[in-house]
């Protein structure tokens, strides 16, 4: 085998600049699915990351109408409905199952109304928070300035800077909130901006964090929320699912939901349809592009092998005439499309993952609002995993080596006496 | 004590509240009326927004309006019937139900303000005190919701003591406490055989400098008025 590797490798550098040309394709083949898959990931990870610190942790309990229809819309993850008990909920789940790997469980409450500053309005999603307990939270929304949500303070709000900008407010100012309750009446509240965050996800925006105390009064809904989000000590969704069963026992021991409500414990996965359906299309996309790719390689491939075989007619022959068989003369040719393979999987997986650390380092600026949304961010930070690297250099590794089963078969039909004969 | 002393004197003087309310409701459109009216909304740093529309009420459950210009806007309606408020709009041709809470037509006044609210139906009404506003003697209720349903918590009424029972002011709160807006009542003048307030201005306390007037054009007291009127399918054919 070792004397076959370096003749294959021989007659690769025999014809540098085909075999340059071949392996070109294959190198900028691989790096662009390391890329590729940087990116697919670096989406993944900025949309798991955003929907489980900010809107459902691993797992959530909410009550949801019976006849709810999830819209494909990021706020599909907040509940409109009312969770009776929601805190006295959080602390039971949080103690009971601590030995089963809740690490936390904290209420929040989502709702809507209008912000008011001086004569400027706009859209508002409040969500009162208990702020000490919501460390994911607060790394998600780096402070640009002044301070996270004070603990206590019912008159303090945190703020996006669109929004900051949008309603010309500056840390200190004063802001009121219109809502209407769920049971119908207008309420307000009047809060000084504690700090503005650096936007996160575009649907983010418009959302104002105030103290779960201030939000319940603003809704009326004394001791109640919306959400209650739980943190698991293993992130992973096989976990959530598996923990389930168990966390709905414990909801199920609570107030009863309102009427025309049922409870439900929910995995990020499924609450957050809108991101996994994003994350899904992408891979879709990666997929389709990748076996473009694959199939533009592999026929770059069989022709410049096949060329090979064209030009080594009458040494094929020789070899053949001196007693090699058709077996060795196949094998000969597979090597040599796995040398190639090999060869450009090392030098694409380097150029790929050079250029996923890099914008990984510096991200990728989403400019247009479609492309925040896609990115869930204003950047995208691509990332590099062994698995993928790994991935894509196996892949054209092999797809090279296929490739060249065809025209190794090719060579091997050759007759040695009309081989010699070829000019 | 001074203010039980100051409620009986009142109550002796004048009407009870409830009837004070009553009347006042029903000083600017009766129960049942078609109207045209202008409203006018005004934004700090922009141009006024004129909208002109026909209304029919029927009761306090049935209203319906219809904006007769400006020519884009032409053919836009909202109704309110059986607890909903629906919006018609003609360049999506689709009807949509509208929030109680919702501003209507983009002015200070809500959708509720408009068709919702019926003060003597939701409101428990006290007389506190007696009070000149805007030169004219007032009796000044209290208003207080009856229930956690009701768009205002509290409504603080101004309504004139010559015996004409025309409201002046009223001043919105939420739940919280806060004014919110205020609405005052003014231009008495003659209009479809009566004398009655014609202009009314809501205010935001919250937005500075935002101001919406309605001023009645035309009124017709007591119109026969079909139920079918009021309905979704009639929004959408339009006149």
């Amino acid at each position: 085998m070792t004397p076959l590797f370096a003749i294959a490798f021989r007659n690769l550098l025999r014809a540098r600049r085909r075999t340059l040309l071949s392996g070109g394709t294959m190198v900028l083949g691989s790096a662009a699915l390391v890329l590729g898959n940087g990116l697919s990931d670096g989406i993944a990870r900025q949309l798991t990351r955003s929907l489980v610190a900010v809107q459902t942790g691993h797992l959530q309990v909410v009550a949801r109408a019976q006849d709810f229809q999830p819209q494909n819309s990021p706020f599909d993850a907040y509940s409109q409905e009312r969770l009776h008990g929601a805190e006295a909920l959080a602390r039971r789940i949080e103690t009971e199952g601590k030995s089963a790997g809740v690490v936390r469980a904290v209420p929040y409450l989502y709702g809507r109304g209008t912000a008011i500053a001086g004569n400027r309005t706009s859209l508002a999603s409040v969500v009162g928070i208990v702020s000490t307990r919501e460390p994911e939270l607060q790394a998600a929304h780096p402070v640009e300035a002044g301070t996270f949500l004070p603990e206590g303070d019912d008159l303090a709000v945190f703020i996006a800077a669109p929004m900051a900008r949008k309603l010309r407010l500056g840390v200190g100012d004063s802001v009121s909130f219109v809502v209407q309750t769920p049971q119908g009446a207008v309420n307000s509240l009047d809060a000084i901006v504690c700090g503005i965050f650096r936007k996160g996800a575009p649907w983010q925006e418009n959302t104002f964090y105030v103290s779960l105390s201030a939000a319940q009064s603003l809704f009326d809904w004394p001791g109640d929320a919306t959400n209650v989000k739980i943190t698991l000590a293993d992130g992973s969704a096989s976990f959530a699912r598996k923990l389930r069963p168990r966390v709905l026992h414990m909801a199920a021991g609570g107030p009863a939901p309102e009427a025309k409500t049922v409870l439900r414990v929910e995995t990020f996965e499924e609450a957050g349809r809108f991101s996994f359906s994003i994350i899904q299309a992408n891979q879709t996309a990666l997929a389709i592009l990748s076996s473009f790719l694959f199939a533009a390689a592999a026929v770059g491939i069989v022709n410049a092998l096949l060329m090979s075989v064209h030009e080594r007619t009458r040494e094929i022959g020789t070899v053949r005439a001196l007693g090699m068989r058709r077996k060795t003369v196949v094998r000969m040719f597979v090597l040599e499309g796995l040398a190639l393979g090999v060869v450009s999987a090392v030098a694409g997986v380097a150029l790929g993952g050079a250029a996923v650390l890099y914008y990984g380092w510096r991200g990728i600026p989403m400019n247009t609002i479609t492309l925040a949304w896609i990115a869930g961010g204003d950047h995208l930070f691509p990332v590099l995993s062994a698995a993928n690297v790994a991935r894509a250099a196996t892949a054209i590794a092999a797809l090279s080596t296929l490739a060249a089963i065809y025209p190794a078969r090719v060579a091997s039909r050759l007759e040695p006496r009309e081989a010699l004969h070829h000019v | 004590m001074s203010s039980l002393l100051l409620a009986v004197l009142l109550a002796a003087q004048a009407p009870p509240a409830d009837e004070i309310l009553r009347r006042a409701q029903g000083a600017v459109l009766g129960e049942t009326a078609a109207y045209t009216l202008r409203m006018t909304v005004a934004r700090p740093g922009k141009t006024e927004r004129v909208v002109e529309m026909k209304g029919w009420k029927k009761g306090d459950d049935l209203g319906l309006v219809r904006y007769t210009s400006p020519p884009r806007e032409r053919g836009t309606a909202y109704l309110r019937n059986a607890g909903s408020t629906w919006l018609y709009l003609p360049s999506a041709e689709k009807v949509v139900r509208v929030g109680a809470k919702q501003n209507f037509g983009g002015g200070d006044f809500s959708n509720g303000d408009i068709f919702r609210l019926s003060l003597t139906k939701d409101y428990v009404a006290t007389l506190a005190a007696e009070e000149t506003v805007d030169g004219q003697a007032t009796w000044k209720l209290e208003l207080k919701a009856r229930d956690r349903s009701v768009a205002y918590d509290r409504i603080v009424y101004w309504v004139r003591t010559d015996g004409t029972f025309f409201p002046v002011r009223a001043d919105y709160y939420t739940l919280s406490g806060r004014r919110l807006k205020w609405l005052t009542m003014g231009e008495v003048a003659k209009i479809g055989g009566r004398t009655r307030p014609t202009e009314l201005a809501m205010e935001s306390a919250l937005e500075t400098g935002a101001r919406t007037v309605m001023r009645f054009l035309t009124i017709e007291d007591g119109p026969k008025l079909d139920d079918r009127l009021f309905t979704p399918s009639a929004l959408e054919k339009g006149e």
